[in-house]
């Protein structure tokens, strides 16, 4: 069913410089042995099929078998219509629902001309942070897994279930809100919800130092991830690497900040952080510092929460005029977007998603290449996907 | 269980050896986790977070290798690329096994019923004990669902045709009296 | 610009709410003057580009260019050296067909959204069916550019961006397993996310969905009653 072998790229060779001595000593040369990591492997929760060709302990070649988690989206997109596209889309990143069906509901706004009342907006970015928190924390806790550390996972479930709790009690769904409706939300904040919410935000903080005191600076963690897994650049550019995985390989970049305006981003105070060594331990730290300012951005969202209406008017039946639009937001994970083609019908004629993941993971035959297994593991759990945003 | 597949038993099992079996049975299953998709992450939470802590119920997580598992949670969305890795996951479990499906996905297909990769229902593929419904049921339903088999493995009999029924993939009846009685 | 898009086509009306909302009405796109920053990005572009460019578009403040099929690859060079868009962003296509079998019809699926049922091409038209486009995006410059090209109906070919954008490698297996897109020049195409042995390309609009055909969705119309409710047996 599935090739061992790995497509050679036509890409110009001085790229592959560093691979040049995966032969490392002819007499010990061992012959190569194909090892096989998945479908279903404790260390990927959900299923990349990993095949990698060893020569003794050093990956000669590798290939991610994805599809395992293949539904359609694009497919099923076609058959619904855009308030039911917003339950389905919710599941293609899992870890952060809410934030996926933010770049979808803004494209349908933008096409039908309509915008969601300013406290829509606001809410909706503080509940793209939350699960921007939520999820990058269990990536923190995850990271320990990977080598070994076992404490810092447990951590990672711990104060993830008190943002989850918090976006439940806002929405009413653990990690499926389906909360957006096309021109604002669905409901207001709950009573009491800010007040918590500033406690939550202050544990969470807590948490991350918590995080970096056990792992940044810890030898083993160090050894482990330093000078591991380095994406360059500017290639990690044209294999679409986005998000902290980019950032972190120095490319300031950020939608939040460069991208189109959208939500209440342009109105927010916020540092893009990015470190230029690009290696497993960069993209480590880039997330820690990307959830702590992203606790600085609930806070500051928290303060200024304006008054007024959620929804903005809207027609009951929703048809959505002819149209091409190309939405894309910094999602937890890197660029998601949808290019959504109407026909002014009630569902959308085609609608193409980009998913972060999907790209994030593309470069992963160039970057498995001459490493050794056990960095296999720390080098996937750096670049943080989530299958279902692989696959959708 | 060998002593029991041979039939030592015979036809007329010895209740309270068949309660001690069963009782022990129930609180060391070892549980692969065969998380696909969101779920999966539910069930990690019930698993790892202190706040589910499931192994308080006497469920073993991660075991070595299928091979030595009683009970596989498939949580999450069955594709039919999937599909054979799970029957074949399935085969290498040593019987008795138990399965639960976790999430509409692995029940039905769930969001996903229309669509041309995914498989309808899990129970296409292997056989299912336990169900549990949601998109994505609580950390709590897994709990819940875990009792449930227990208490089914509690009152399974272990005579060999009842065994044998077992094993064609059908429900064990619960027997009310037995638990009537111990109740 | 969008020279053949017809007038907003009219819409098989088969869900009988025609007095409930008429929300087609609230912004018809009317070929919006073009943004000064996406005429100047066009600009650059087709200053590079030459004759390659058949039409372009402003979609929401995103450029959006149309060029020759055998411009396709030179339109990506160009992007990269030219524009500095050295972020790629997905390459896919787009089946332009209207569906063969409209919902709505004697038996079949009744719950999907209708759709018209001529043929029309987006905004800056096609030659076609079938469409590729990508979308590339400059990292530093904070632009990024959406580029369409026509693709001949049976034998879909096309060249293959991987040596310019070497992440082009998946999204072209994923847009030759979808649409059966040809990429000429890519190492190896292959199936991506399907198991090998599927036939079909699954987002042709021509491939329909079997469990729809089979078993059509209830739809929003006929509620079961809920068990608590007083049936004639309450068999729970
Ligand atoms: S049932 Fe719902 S939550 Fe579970 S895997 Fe399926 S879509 Fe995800």
């Amino acid at each position: 069913m599935t090739s061992t072998e790995t497509p050679g790229f036509e890409v110009d060779p001085a790229l592959y410089s560093n691979l040049a001595g995966s032969q490392v000593n002819v007499e010990l040369d061992t012959g190569d042995m194909i090892l096989n990591l998945g479908p279903q492997h404790p260390a990927t929760h959900g299923t990349l099929r990993l095949v990698v060709r060893l020569d003794g302990e050093r990956v000669v070649a590798a290939d991610p078998v994805i599809g395992y988690m293949h539904r359609g989206y694009e497919k099923l997109s076609e058959f619904r219509t855009y308030p039911q596209i917003t339950t389905l889309i919710n599941r293609i990143d899992w870890l952060s629902s809410f934030a996926n069906e933010v770049p979808f509901v803004h494209g349908a706004e933008q096409l039908m001309g309509i915008e969601a009342p300013p406290r829509a907006q606001w809410i909706r970015t503080i509940l793209t942070e939350l699960s921007r928190i939520a999820t990058i924390y269990l990536f923190l806790g995850e990271m320990g897994l990977q080598v070994g550390a076992l404490t810092p996972a447990f951590w990672g479930f711990r104060d993830r279930e008190l943002v989850l709790n918090l976006i439940e009690s806002a929405t009413g769904g653990r990690f499926h809100p389906n909360f957006n409706r096309i021109g604002g939300l669905k409901d207001d904040l709950p009573w009491g919800w800010i007040a918590e919410c500033r406690t939550t935000m202050d544990k969470i903080l807590r948490g991350c130092d918590d995080f970096e005191d056990v792992l940044v600076g810890n030898e083993i963690f160090e050894a482990r991830t330093r000078g591991i897994g380095i994406i360059p650049g500017e290639l990690g550019a044209a294999y679409g690497v986005s998000g902290a995985n980019l950032r972190a390989s120095g490319i300031d970049w950020d939608l939040r900040r460069d991208g189109k305006p959208y939500l209440a981003y342009p109105e927010l105070d916020f540092k893009v952080w990015t470190h230029s060594d690009g290696d497993s331990f960069a993209r480590y730290w880039v997330r820690l510092q990307e959830t702590r300012e992203a606790v600085r951005m609930v806070i500051q969202l928290l303060d200024g929460l304006p008054a007024g209406p959620i929804m903005a008017k809207v027609p009951r039946i929703i048809k959505v005029p002819e149209g091409e639009v190309w939405v894309e937001t910094e999602n937890p994970l890197g660029q998601m977007g949808y290019y959504i083609v109407s026909k002014g019908a009630t569902g959308p004629f085609r609608v193409k998603i980009r998913s972060a993941s999907f790209s994030n993971v593309s470069i992963l035959p160039w970057l498995l290449r001459g490493v050794y297994v056990p960095d296999v593991i720390t080098i996937m759990g750096s670049l943080y996907f989530i299958l279902g945003d692989i696959d959708r | 269980m060998g002593l029991v597949e041979k039939g030592v038993f015979g036809k007329k099992p010895l209740k309270p050896v068949t309660w001690l079996l069963n009782y022990s049975r129930k609180y060391s299953l070892w549980m692969f986790q065969w998380g696909l998709a969101c779920c999966a992450i539910e069930m990690g939470a019930a698993l790892a977070s202190p706040r589910y802590d499931m192994m308080r119920l006497g469920v073993i997580p991660f075991p070595a290798s299928p091979r030595q598992a009683d009970l596989v949670v498939i949580s999450g969305t069955v594709t039919d690329k999937m599909a054979p890795a799970i029957k074949r996951l399935y085969e290498q479990m040593p019987d008795p096994k138990y399965v639960i499906s976790m999430g509409s996905c692995a029940n039905c297909g769930g969001p996903y019923w229309d669509s041309y990769s995914v498989t309808k229902g899990v129970d296409q593929v292997i056989p299912v004990d336990i169900y549990i419904p949601g998109c994505p049921p609580r950390p709590e339903a897994l709990l819940e669902a875990i009792v449930m088999l227990q208490e089914r493995i509690q009152n399974e009999g272990l005579g060999n045709d009842e065994l044998a029924q077992r094993w064609r993939g059908e429900h064990v009846v619960v027997d009310n009296a037995y638990m009537a009685a111990r109740v | 610009m969008a020279d053949e898009t017809p007038d907003t086509p009219d819409t098989p009306d088969a869900s009988a709410d025609d007095a409930v909302t008429d929300a087609s009405a609230v912004a018809v796109e009317e070929v919006p003057a073009i943004d000064p920053a996406v005429a100047a990005l066009f600009e650059r572009f087709e200053a590079a580009l030459g004759d390659g460019v058949v039409d372009h578009a402003d979609s929401f403040g995103t450029l959006v260019v149309r060029v020759k099929p055998d411009a396709w690859k030179r339109a990506a060079e160009v992007a990269r050296a030219d524009l500095d868009c050295d972020y790629l962003s997905f390459i896919s296509g787009i089946d332009w067909m209207p569906a063969p079998k409209p919902a709505g019809d004697e038996g079949g699926d009744t719950s999907a959204p209708v759709q018209p049922d001529t043929m029309t091409f987006g905004v800056t038209g096609s030659d076609g069916r079938l469409q590729v486009f990508a979308h590339v995006q400059s990292t530093t410059r904070h632009w990024g550019v959406t580029i369409k090209t026509d693709v001949a109906d049976p034998a879909p070919t096309v060249d293959s961006w991987v040596s310019v954008y070497p992440g082009a490698d998946w999204h072209e297996r994923e847009c030759w397993e979808m649409y059966g897109v040809d990429f000429s020049g890519h190492p190896k195409i292959r199936h991506l996310y399907l198991p090998g042995e599927f036939e079909g390309n699954p987002l042709r609009k021509d491939f329909a969905l079997l469990a729809r055909e089979v078993k059509p969705w209830p739809g929003l119309v006929d509620v079961e009653p809920m068990p608590g409710d007083d049936t004639e047996e309450g068999d729970s």
